[in-house]
């Protein structure tokens, strides 16, 4: 059987923020941004997927019809895919899947969330229905409170501290800074991040990611198609694939090992025949400080034990790390985390570095492979992972 | 007391899913509520799940038997809940653990102490309660005589 190569023909997003813009709205600047050089999506896109974790926001579902329509399509296969916040990429991967079968020449692969509409309240409440109903939501954990649950193991059974997760924050914020893209374009310090009121200890506020409001989208498209895009001469293309689930509930998984993650990474660079040291930038879903730090080790960057020098030179990290780029884009961290759009973001991020299109003060210089790992309800719940090369 | 252990193992027969079933949530919280925490027990590799389901995520098998458990074990993890879901903004601040009971078996809860008396590896006992008025709002209709499950420190 003859396996179409999956190209990424056109990237593209809306400002991430706080906004008046509905989802929908938020949307039409994605594809206005990806389709700005290329033919209409009716010419070319033959199915659509959208990432979108809860219609409690703006008490919408059927994403995939409406946001079809919004670009002009009609009468093809459109459809929201829910997986938290990992909605995003597994919406991306679907669109691969696709792709690589013959069966679509070209699949846009959205996501979109308008969290603001709900203040601090609605978002608590729409993301606190990723949890366990039985156990957990009822005794009314929360998405900082799930993930505090990990990071305090974790930095019980390593030599991490508080401090150590402020510098990925503050390292992310500086990548933040230099990406146009970003919600917040400004760096802070370690300082500053320690004196943040705790949120749900060890994790302060400025070890979360902020609500968002955003949109992405990625056109995931056969050579022939993607040649209609840009300069013509595609270059990206989805390598691997990886996605898995694991436990529900917090307590029957590993606290300190994203076991899930680890599968899904695994599983992408197979498919794509690379290793945790060819990969030059990774995004790595830092929704909390501590995640980077457990996806660093999941995927293979960092031994076990040691993700939290994430924010370190790569020179300056223990024996064992990789030379990978971590969360480029100012991660979920600065970039912002609109939960269903986040992954496809990832794989923007990923696109300009790979492309060299990347802003200087954070682009890779030759980067040509990259990972995003996309995560959803605490951890790896849910979690997906693409190896994007050149 | 009904003894709750007393019923079907797995795997299960269709007409034996029915509200009494302790793999069923409406089962399991009727025993709680008798003071009995139930898991399921796999017989191929011994994982114990609570709350008790038909099938062991980490063998596969599906030939499970229900089990009482303990209801003493220590603190694996904790925090404290500061930005709550609305309904329990009253309730706020309070603390949350995955506790490990005597016999392995694991289950996230509420703790009765706050954060800074609580920490890893802390004993617990296990206590349940009717709803409170701010757990009822937060209760859909077929929850809401099932109890809330807490940790005290033994």
């Amino acid at each position: 059987m003859t396996v179409t190569k999956p190209y990424v023909a056109a990237v593209g997003t809306s400002a991430f923020g706080r906004t008046d813009l509905t989802g929908r709205d938020l949307f039409s600047a994605a594809v206005a941004e990806a389709f700005e050089d290329g033919p209409d999506p009716a010419d070319v896109v033959d199915a659509l997927y959208v990432g979108n974790q809860s219609e409690s926001y703006e008490h919408q579902i059927m994403h995939g019809t409406l946001l079809a329509e919004w670009c002009g399509l009609r009468h093809v296969p459109a459809e929201r895919v829910e997986g938290c916040a990992a909605a995003g990429a597994l919406a991306l991967r679907h669109a691969v899947e696709d792709v690589r079968s013959g069966r679509r020449d070209a699949v846009l692969a959205c996501g979109v969330e308008k969290m603001t509409a709900g203040g601090t309240a609605g978002a608590t409440n729409a993301l606190s229905a990723a949890f366990d109903r039985a156990l957990e939501q009822r005794s009314g954990v929360t998405a900082p409170s799930q993930y505090a649950l990990l990071a305090q193991r974790y930095l019980h059974d390593t030599d991490a501290t508080e401090r150590d997760l402020a510098r990925i924050a503050v390292k992310n914020h500086a990548n933040g800074a230099a990406n146009p893209r970003a919600q917040f374009q400004r760096e802070t310090d370690v300082e500053t991040v320690l004196d943040s009121d705790y949120v749900a200890p060890p994790l302060k506020l400025f070890d979360c990611a902020p609500v968002t409001d955003g949109a992405a989208v990625v056109l995931v498209a056969s050579e022939a198609v993607a040649r209609r895009f840009g300069t013509g001469d595609p270059t990206v293309r989805v390598g691997g694939v990886g996605a898995g689930a694991n436990n529900i509930g917090v307590a029957d998984r590993d606290l300190t090992f994203v076991e899930g993650a680890h599968e899904a990474a695994t599983d992408a660079y197979d498919e794509a025949g690379v290793a945790p040291a060819d990969i030059d930038v990774a995004e790595v879903h830092d929704a909390f400080t501590s995640c980077e730090a457990m996806l660093a080790e999941a995927a293979g960057f960092a031994p076990r034990g040691r993700g939290y020098e994430s924010a370190l030179p790569p020179a300056e990290r223990s024996d064992g790390w990789t030379d990978t780029h971590l969360s480029t884009s100012g991660g979920l961290k600065a970039r912002g985390h609109p939960i269903g759009a986040t992954g496809i973001a990832q794989a923007v991020e990923v696109y300009e570095q790979l492309t060299g299109t990347a802003t200087p003060d954070r682009q890779v210089d030759g980067a040509t492979t990259g990972l995003l790992i996309n995560e959803g309800g605490v951890a790896d719940a849910v979690t997906v992972a693409h190896v994007l090369t050149t | 007391m009904t003894d709750h252990t007393d019923t079907p193992t797995a795997p299960l027969a269709r007409d034996d899913v029915t509200a009494d079933s302790p793999f069923t949530l409406p089962g399991f919280f009727a025993a709680l509520n008798d003071g009995d925490l139930l898991a399921a027990v796999c017989e191929d590799c011994g994982n114990r799940l609570v709350p008790p389901r038909p099938a062991c995520y980490a063998c596969g098998g599906r030939h499970l038997h229900v089990e009482e458990q303990p209801q003493t074990g220590t603190v694996v993890s904790y925090t404290e809940v500061r930005t709550p879901p609305s309904a329990l903004a009253e309730r706020a601040p309070y603390t949350v653990a995955v506790v490990e009971l005597d016999s392995g078996a694991r289950l996230t809860g509420r703790v009765t102490v706050p954060y800074a008396e609580t920490d890893i590896g802390m004993p617990v006992r296990l206590t349940t309660r009717s709803l409170a008025a701010d757990e009822l709002e937060l209760a859909l209709d077929h929850e809401k005589e099932w109890p809330i499950h807490e940790f005290e420190p033994a």
